[in-house]
């Protein structure tokens, strides 16, 4: 409408015709202005793991007036304050144990909920090993010789084990220091459920007894630094004194600290990292509580993701979960306060799934979005004047979903296979970790920029071609515009000189112009001057 | 064109214009149009005399004499009320009471007020924390509440703010139950006879809670907006908003008032948006009580009801020891502490309207800089309520990792706050200027002695320097490191910081030794390190020059190379300790104390929580378990010393103080000072926002504004910490859709999104509007051609092959080379370097660019050119002459 006035040519009539318009579409806006929920301020504790997602989301709904305060206190933490009425409701990683380690009490303490998934991601492995002064951002590890670094039984970066996983390029000598989470972790129990169910006899002696814990056990004497929180976890490694160092986080924060992450050795011999679309094939294979009858509904058992033979699968992939005050007594909700948490979720597991992968997590495929629903309905069944009316999937904007198909993930079908040089025995393949691809394209070929002398034998080559996934996603999207290494070089991804300037091309473009002008107008400037002279002359004759 | 207006068309045109008008005002009258809250809307001040009153029988020997006080003498005190009883009465105290509230009107949710009085009774056992329950055991303080109603007894009952309508987080700040001798309200002057039985206020208490028949209880149920009665006798009979340790502090507050009766506090006010229960907004009135507590009255010689505090006055009670109950903010709500109440009645503004959680349109997602968080928020909803607009949305992000998103056509725009150089040179990105903001040191200080809050703060680039270098050893541990041993421990214990900020205590802590800062890349960081390396006194320290008073930089940090835009943690040091929690957790000490997070709002909420990320705290859960290292607890009010960066935007949302910073010094760098004169510190305003925005120099479209600290250097008025966002975007190759949208954003952003207030669309406290007039008039207009440009997408694609192969003119240029030498330290002779080669050596350079020299080389190709054209053209015109 706005540009109808703008175009219209200066008479009256059609002047106001377009005034009329316009106050008319004012008219429109005015009157469909929806109904706004009343809302109210709720308050939540917990993860750090899936912090990030959950802050800009936050964010996100303060335009539609909701208020959010959420403090990222630990899993454990928040699953307490949960229990104790506290907060409204908690973000964690892992379920209510029972009993924490210290035999105190881990349940819910009366407080009816429910178990909601709110994102998926990996559990990365962040590092900071230095070479000649660069940093080695290619690193590959299996899953037995994590364990044993947690572990304390491979503490050298030399170990011919570290050697064999990286087909025979051995890094120099240097003490490994393993950083932990000392503060009560949703990631620490997923880590230790990991090494509890795939590596029981490197892992149970040093726990000594067997099953997960969601604070790390650290040995004295051991080189193992604890730090508290996520964020605390990516300082020490990104220090100075942080060569040698690996730790574990969700995968979105080396990813906005541009540091490198561990390629995991999957079961079928090729090292992936936690891509978005790594971690959503995975999860295809995670066991999820189907019986909506159970405490225990939506939970999942992910034995099946750490073995799954998908030679794209990251094995340490995972889900978030809200802790849902589902009571219809709950002391602490009102129904303004289920309604901002039914809108704050219905937002976030709908169109919120959407940036998930630029801030290195992985969205939920659709048939977890799907019961996620129906758990979020429960508020409004506690409370009938909470309005759940036309909040389902279909009103999701996410590019994701397979529409018509509750069961697929969109990213697990259409995520891109490893490369051949990502496989055991072949490789390395050179490129830079740690930078969340956000097309498949860029999942495929990640950054690179030049190949050297040592690595990346396969890099320019594309071995996976063929088998890439046939679907493009990102319709019409460029392909991606090689980058340049930020700041200082890597080991494995050489430098190479800049072959031109933007400041350059400025001042040629300037030149060519230029010359460009003397070139088309000296000969007829002078032709028509030497012509005037002529006919002077004649006339002066 | 109005000339010819027919009358037909007028008429329908006037029909059209009244429907709208019709369908406006019928709407509900929820319009978002709310003015700016702060600047003193609606101040309110009050004078009252407040009286204790002992009935006249021979007192019992007092443990201490009331502390002498001029106002005791007050020739015009008198009990305002008439005593019921017949036993003569002596007012042993009366002063005149005033209290004071910045602003009352159009209050948003969690706005804060500031409230000042003086004439309260001097406070002593000041609490570390003095809110919500926790500020219970204090004697004489300023019991500070929001209460639904107003304070008139004109108005009807329901409208009337009363005990039962004030909120308290918890139950044992409203109902009591304490042993039969010890009741001491039982011997309120004021009370009525009801109050004066065993069992009073609320006495039909449900089953959930258990009362003692013998012990003396009060019960001061909650009434619920809605009318709902919580009968507030146990925790599970509170409304749902209470809570102990919620993330939403309580904002209720026992406040302490100094020796001379004077204070102040900034209070929380919540909407029914946080506080259903209460239910302040636009339609329910509400009303600030504030409490002064003199000590109850009594009409019996009872001994606890008579007593006097025990703690001196201006003491600190960190303890947490018990207080008298008779002079505690424990029974306000007995008549006589109530009968001397102060009541500030407020308004609350209409809710902003919001954007429908069921708009199905997808948002456009701008990424970027944190520094426009609170524009964002405000601006968000003025888009989605707009169906002629797009769906906006702010993806926070660092600048870096933001800008390459546009380049690669993953983004359709990205916040940046400098220009940087495009990865691709065929990529044509234009830099609109979208807000004028920036970042300042944000603190949370108490003064000395209970004297309240600091509120002003003069910090030179040498301190900033000191405490991001690491350069303080923070304790004993820390003074372990090689070549630091005569370093000062934290910064207010160092002779310079003293020097420039009088007055302050000298308790060595660690989170004074430090600034909260951002661990990933901002152009935040990058802004505030130029200023350090601009400042001769911070380089020098830097580079290892010791400052005046022997205090040298942290040999970590010695000659650090700056500006950087992520501030590295380079302390290795494990320092030694005899303690078994170290001992089990060797780390890097001044990581730990340093311990910067991702995000320059967690470093706010740090701030207002005065909670430093410090983290060193050792901790087990029980003596056979090992111990963990985490964050040290919240630091308690009369002591609290924190430093934080934070955003222009964040200080005003959150009402942090921000510190003045140096700008110009005739001090020489090594010279010792005993105080800031010869020094200019400037704090973040208007005129020194604008005095800075003005030195900034148009570089083009496809740059960000030049605007260095060097430049700043040279107008002292300036504030350095000034930041100009650009929303940045492609200007050739962005999708259509995409480029409309942007360029619409652009325009609306700098017209109705930089008039300032609180309402949706409007430009927060902050930041500096963009207008077309006066200092941002250059901005305005940049942002202006942009926005065309944007959306345009016509601009010429680079060439660089075609520029490569143009015939190079060098030869000529030298020879007509100006004197006019360019300030960079790059070569001006850039013709020569131009387009390098390609080359197997494998050697990293990065592209060295020289803006001056670019410049440069077009003059000189057109004076070679004139020179050139001007040869032959001068011997034309002589020959024609001479003709």
């Amino acid at each position: 409408m706005n540009t109808s006035v703008q175009s219209t040519r200066p008479r009256t009539r059609a002047t106001l015709t377009a005034l009329v318009a316009l106050l008319s579409s004012a008219l429109l806006i005015t009157s469909a202005r929806p109904a706004q929920a009343a809302y109210a301020q709720i308050e939540g504790s917990g993860s750090t793991w899936s912090q990030g997602i959950v802050a800009q989301w936050i964010s996100d709904v303060d335009a539609n007036g909701m208020q959010i305060a959420y403090n990222g206190a630990g899993s454990s933490q928040g699953r307490k304050d949960f229990a104790s009425n506290v907060t409204d409701f908690g973000i964690t990683e892992i379920p209510y144990q029972g009993k924490d380690e210290y035999g105190a009490v881990d349940t819910a303490g009366g407080r009816e909920f429910a178990y909601m998934p709110i994102v998926a991601g990996g559990t990365a492995f962040t590092y900071q090993i230095k070479v000649g002064g660069k940093p080695v951002k290619d690193l590959r590890l299996s899953g037995d010789t994590i364990a044993k670094i947690f572990t304390n039984k491979i503490t050298n970066w030399n170990d011919p084990a570290i050697t064999k996983d990286n087909n025979g390029r051995k890094l120099p000598s240097l003490t490994i220091v393993p950083v932990v989470r000392s503060d009560g972790s949703g990631t620490t129990a997923q880590f230790t459920a990991w090494l509890d169910k795939q590596f029981p006899s490197i892992w149970q002696p040093y726990f000594g007894k067997s099953g997960l814990t969601s604070y790390y056990p650290k040995k004295s004497g051991s080189k193992t630094i604890g730090a508290a929180g996520s964020d605390q976890v990516m300082n020490t490694i990104a220090s100075s004194s942080g060569n040698g160092t690996i730790g574990y986080v969700e995968y979105s924060y080396p990813v906005n600290k541009k540091y490198p992450v561990v390629k995991l050795l999957n079961k079928s011999g090729y090292f992936v990292e936690p891509t978005q679309y790594n971690v959503a094939v995975a999860l295809t294979k995670a066991k999820i509580n189907n019986d909506p009858a159970s405490q225990q509904y939506l939970t999942s058992i992910l034995d099946g993701v750490y073995t799954s033979t998908d030679p794209r699968a990251y094995p340490l992939s995972s889900y978030s979960y809200m802790l849902l005050p589902t009571g219809a007594k709950d002391q602490r909700m009102t129904t303004a306060k289920r309604q901002t948490l039914t809108d704050f979720m219905f937002y976030s597991l709908c169109q919120g799934q959407s940036k998930a992968g630029p801030y290195g997590y992985s969205p939920l495929p659709l048939n977890l979005v799907q019961a996620g629903f129906d758990q979020l309905k429960k508020l409004s069944v506690a409370d009938p004047a909470v309005d759940f009316k036309d909040r389902d999937v279909t009103q999701c904007n996410n590019p994701t979903f397979v529409a018509g198909d509750l069961t697929k993930n969109k990213l697990a079908e259409i995520a891109p296979q490893p490369q051949a040089c990502d496989k055991v025995g072949a490789g390395p393949c050179g490129t830079e970790t740690g930078t969340a691809p956000t097309t498949t394209d860029e999942a495929k070929n990640p950054k690179s920029s030049g190949s050297s002398a040592q690595a990346a034998p396969a890099s320019g080559a594309d071995p996976a071609a063929g088998e890439a996934a046939p679907v493009d996603p990102d319709t019409g999207a460029a392909a991606p515009v090689a980058q340049a290494v930020a700041g200082e070089g890597s080991v494995a991804v050489p430098t190479e000189l800049a072959s031109g300037r933007p400041g350059d091309a400025k001042v040629f473009g300037a030149l060519a112009v230029v010359e460009l002008i003397v070139i088309i107008l000296a000969p007829g400037v002078g032709a028509v001057y030497f012509r005037r002279r002529a006919r002077r002359r004649l006339g002066a004759s | 064109m109005s000339a010819i207006v027919r009358p037909r068309e007028l008429a329908s045109l006037v029909l059209a214009g009244l429907l709208v008008v019709l369908m406006v005002t019928t709407d509900g009258g929820s319009a978002s149009a709310v003015g700016p809250a702060s600047g003193g809307e609606g101040a309110f001040s009050k004078t009252r005399t407040i009286t204790r009153v002992l009935a006249a029988t021979p007192a019992p020997e007092e443990t201490s004499p009331s502390p002498t006080d001029p106002t005791d003498d007050d020739p015009t005190a008198e009990p305002t009320d008439d005593p019921t009883d017949d036993t003569p009465q002596d007012v042993v105290d009366s002063r005149q009471f005033t209290l004071t509230v910045d602003h009352t009107l159009n209050l948003r949710g969690r706005e804060r007020v500031k409230i000042d009085w003086s004439g309260a009774h001097p406070s002593g056992a000041r609490a570390a924390n003095p809110y919500g329950e926790n500020g219970l055991n204090q004697e004489y303080p300023v019991v500070i509440m929001q209460c639904r109603g107003i304070d008139d007894p004109s108005l009807p009952e329901a409208q009337r703010l009363k005990p039962e309508t004030c909120w308290t987080s918890t139950r044992q700040q409203r109902s009591q139950s304490t042993d039969a001798v010890l009741g001491v309200w039982r011997h309120d002057l004021k009370a009525t006879k009801a109050d004066r039985e065993l069992k009073s206020g609320l006495t039909d208490l449900p089953k959930e809670c258990v009362d003692t028949k013998s012990d003396a209880t009060h019960t001061t149920p909650f009434v619920a907006a809605n009318g709902k009665v919580y009968a507030a006798c146990s925790a599970d009979t509170m409304p749902p908003e209470a809570a102990v340790g919620a993330a939403l502090p309580p904002a209720e507050v026992s406040a302490y008032s100094d020796a001379d009766g004077k204070g102040s506090v900034n209070f929380e006010v919540r909407s029914s948006a946080e506080n259903e229960s209460l239910g302040c907004s636009d339609k329910v009135p509400c009303s600030i009580v504030a409490v002064p507590i003199m000590g109850i009255s009594c009409y019996d010689d009872n001994y606890d009801c008579r007593r006097e505090g025990r703690f001196e006055a201006g003491s600190s009670n960190f303890a947490n020891e018990g207080v008298v109950p008779a002079v505690s903010p424990l029974y306000w709500w007995s008549a006589s502490n109530w009968d001397n109440r102060v009541s500030v009645p407020l308004t609350f503004g209409l809710p902003p309207d919001a954007c429908a959680v069921l708009d199905k349109r997808p948002p456009t997602a701008f990424y970027g800089s944190e520094l426009m968080n609170q524009a964002s928020l405000q601006w968000a909803p003025a888009y989605c309520l707009n169906q002629q607009r797009f769906k906006f949305q702010h993806n926070r992000m660092g600048d870096d990792p933001a800008f390459v998103l546009v380049e690669n056509g993953q983004a359709p725009a990205a916040f940046v706050s400098g220009a940087r150089e495009a990865e691709s040179t065929t990529e044509r990105i234009g830099y609109a200027p979208t807000a004028v903001t920036g970042f300042a040191v944000g603190f949370t200080i108490d003064e000395p002695g209970n004297a309240g809050e600091r509120q002003q703060l003069n910090l030179n680039a040498r301190l900033i320097a000191k405490l991001l270098t690491q350069s303080y050893t923070g304790s004993s541990r820390g003074q372990q490191h090689p070549g630091m041993e005569a370093n000062p421990m934290s910064l207010n214990v160092d002779p310079e910081f003293n020097a420039l900020n009088p007055g302050l205590d000298r308790i060595q802590r660690e989170a004074a030794a430090t600034v909260l800062s951002l661990s990933e890349s901002s152009d935040v960081i990058s802004s505030l390190t130029s200023y350090l390396n601009a400042d001769p006194e911070a380089k020098q320290f830097i580079k290892g020059a010791r400052d005046p008073w022997g205090m040298v930089v942290n040999p970590s940090y010695k000659g650090l190379k700056l500006p950087v835009s992520e501030f590295p943690l380079r302390d290795t040091f494990v320092p030694t300790s005899g303690l078994e929690c170290y001992q089990q957790n060797p780390a890097p000490y001044f990581s730990q104390l340093a311990a910067p997070v991702n995000s320059i709002t967690k470093i706010a909420s740090a701030l207002l929580d005065a909670w430093p990320n410090v983290q060193t705290k050792c901790d087990r859960a029980s003596a056979s378990d090992p111990f963990k290292v985490g964050r040290i607890d919240r630091q308690g009010v009369g002591t609290r010393f924190m430093l934080g960066i934070v955003s222009l935007g964040d200080a005003d949302r959150y009402g942090l103080r921000t510190a003045s910073l140096q700008t110009a010094s005739s001090v020489g760098p090594s010279s010792p000072f005993i105080d800031g004169s010869g020094r200019t510190f400037v704090a973040p305003t208007t005129s020194s926002i604008s005095a800075a925005v003005k030195l900034a120099k148009d570089k083009g479209s496809r740059s960000a504004f030049q605007m260095t600290q060097d430049m700043l250097r040279k107008q002292p008025a300036a504030y350095p910490g000034t930041m100009i966002v650009y929303t940045t975007a492609k200007i050739r190759g962005l999708d259509k859709e995409d480029a409309a949208k942007v360029s619409a954003f652009i325009k609306i952003a700098t017209s109705e999104g930089q008039v300032p207030g609180s309402g949706n669309g409007k430009l927060p406290g902050g930041f500096l509007p963009i207008v077309k007039t006066g200092a941002t008039a250059k901005l305005w207009a940049s942002a202006q051609r942009v926005a065309t440009l944007v959306a345009a997408q016509k601009e010429a694609a680079a060439k660089p092959e075609a520029t490569k192969g143009a015939p190079k003119p060098a030869p000529a240029a030298p020879a007509a080379a100006p004197v006019d030498a360019p300030q960079d330290d790059a070569p001006a002779a850039a013709a020569g370097e131009g387009a390098a080669t390609a080359t197997d050596d494998i050697v990293a350079t990065s592209a060295q660019s020289s803006g001056a020299a670019g410049a440069l080389f077009p003059v000189l190709i057109a004076l070679a050119l004139l020179a050139g054209l001007g040869g032959p053209a001068t011997r034309v015109v002589h020959l024609w002459r001479n003709r």
